[in-house]
């Protein structure tokens, strides 16, 4: 199981707002635990899917320089179950500006215009925030193999969000 | 449009119950965002963004919380605030309370003078000096 | 990889608290991208455990009467330290109220004596019939299997061992 919970990025405004999506299907193995017969997918990798859609926006705000972490989930609620089959798509707002110190997200999750999730949440930057442990250099949360697989540096080159994606 | 001190408790009230997750009725004027409301660091943050959507304003960083004094070696010494540091602290902070604290000037207890009237004071200010 | 968030249930006191573990391995495979380099459970991660621990406690409150339980709602999740392989999150869930289709908890994980997460969660439970009549077959098979799961986690132990209250 890979830790990526979106395929790709849709929409993307920099600074501002961006759009992802993400197929879910029987093939992944997670959805048959949970659960056996009745596969469905979770509400916290729907979290960490908005997780990494809000953390690309406000990465790449600073180009990717910093490693952006997930510091608080203030609010996340669910109003339907989403099943292999479907497709979800992740819009993540943010909320006044993104800052050094950090970004307050607000995200929606719908599927063919159904409102799946909302979600507020916010991202800090790991060297000014909690890790007591010996840092290097690079930066593990945006590897080149990451930036790749989500096309990342082809972001400003998606049309930015219009209402139209409101779908 | 001018909003009442009233009207201005409320909306902070509404941006702090979400942010903490704390209930209304524990949002009461004297209650500090710390030791009161169980805020931590990120929350303090996440109170900021919220004030500056509802009232249509900018925090920029350390105006609301300033928490940059604490780091100055010209203001805090043996953890605690040098007379520079309390006047600094006055000319940022002159809506809070800080007569008690003056007493006994702990940086530790510097998390006491954040209290919910001590956001709506400074709400007010901002929101005069806007319209001024 | 397993989609499994608890490995053991080491208190239970239906209906109020339940204290369980999930402890990490370098073997969990999707480790290798959070972060390469630098691996640690990942913060949804310890929010799911939470949630598993929790659904431990109102299946058991509830006889398994509903064979679905699922997160409704998350409020206030805060992170502090990294959990890191070879480490264990220790959980401690109490349960604000349990009713037949909902529940509430307040929860807080722990590695190494250091907050590593907290939450308020709000669950859901149902059957696979109430949402699809279809397929309300499958309930009596997942309830056996969760019944079974619950063994695995050294839950009738838990019971056992609980104190008198």
């Amino acid at each position: 199981m890979r830790w990526i919970w979106i395929d790709k990025f849709i929409a993307f405004e920099h600074g501002r707002r961006a759009i992802s999506i993400k197929n879910v299907s029987l093939a992944e193995e997670h959805v048959h635990d949970h659960f056996p017969g009745y596969p469905i997918h979770p509400p916290t990798l729907m979290i960490e899917g908005m997780a990494q859609t809000g953390g690309v926006l406000v990465g790449e705000a600073f180009d990717f320089r910093e490693k952006v972490v997930l510091a608080k989930v203030t609010r996340a609620k669910f109003y339907c179950h989403v099943v292999p089959g479907d497709q979800i798509r992740l819009e993540a707002n943010v909320i006044g500006e993104i800052r050094l110190e950090g970004a307050l997200i607000e995200g929606r999750i719908t599927r063919n215009g159904d409102l799946v999730a909302e979600i507020q949440m916010m991202f800090a930057h790991l060297d000014q925030s909690r890790a007591p442990m010996e840092l290097g250099e690079e930066n593990f949360v945006f590897t080149e193999d990451f930036i790749r697989m989500l096309r990342m540096r082809q972001l400003n080159h998606l049309e930015p969000p219009s209402e139209k994606h409101g779908s | 449009m001018a909003l009442s001190r009233d009207e201005i408790m409320e909306k902070v009230r509404e941006a702090l119950v979400d942010a903490l997750g704390v209930d209304e009725d524990e949002v009461i004027p004297t209650a500090r965002i710390g030791p009161d409301l169980g805020a931590e660091s990120i929350d303090y943050l996440d109170i900021v963004f919220r004030l500056e959507k509802a009232f249509n304003i900018k925090i920029p960083r350390g105006d609301l919380f300033p928490d940059n004094i604490l780091t100055s070696e010209e203001f805090v010494q043996n953890k605690k605030l040098t007379e520079k540091g309390l006047a600094e602290l006055k000319v940022r902070m002159p809506y809070a309370d800080l007569s008690k604290f003056e007493q006994n000037p702990n940086v530790d207890d510097i998390a006491d003078l954040f209290t919910v009237n001590m956001i709506v004071g400074y709400v007010e200010a901002k929101l005069a000096s806007a319209a001024a | 990889m397993r989609f499994y968030l608890v490995d053991r249930i080491l208190e239970l006191q239906p209906p109020k608290r339940i204290v369980a573990v999930k402890s990490l391995s370098l073997a969990e495979e999707y480790l290798a991208d959070h972060f390469p380099a630098y691996p640690v459970l990942p913060g949804v991660m310890m929010l799911e455990a939470l949630v598993q621990a929790a659904a431990w406690l109102v299946r058991v409150q509830t006889d398994f009467e509903k064979s679905l339980v699922l997160l409704r709602e998350a409020q206030n999740v805060r992170y502090g330290n990294f959990v890191r392989p070879g480490g264990q999150l220790v959980m401690e869930v109490e349960a604000i109220e349990i009713g037949p289709d909902a529940s509430r908890f307040k929860a807080v994980g722990q590695c190494d004596g250091q907050q590593a997460v907290q939450a308020k969660l709000t669950l859901e439970h149902f059957n696979i019939g109430d949402e699809d009549p279809l397929r309300a077959n499958l309930d009596a098979g997942l309830r056996t299997l969760l019944r079974e799961r619950f063994r695995l986690v050294g839950g009738p132990q838990a019971l056992a061992a609980r104190v008198p209250s």
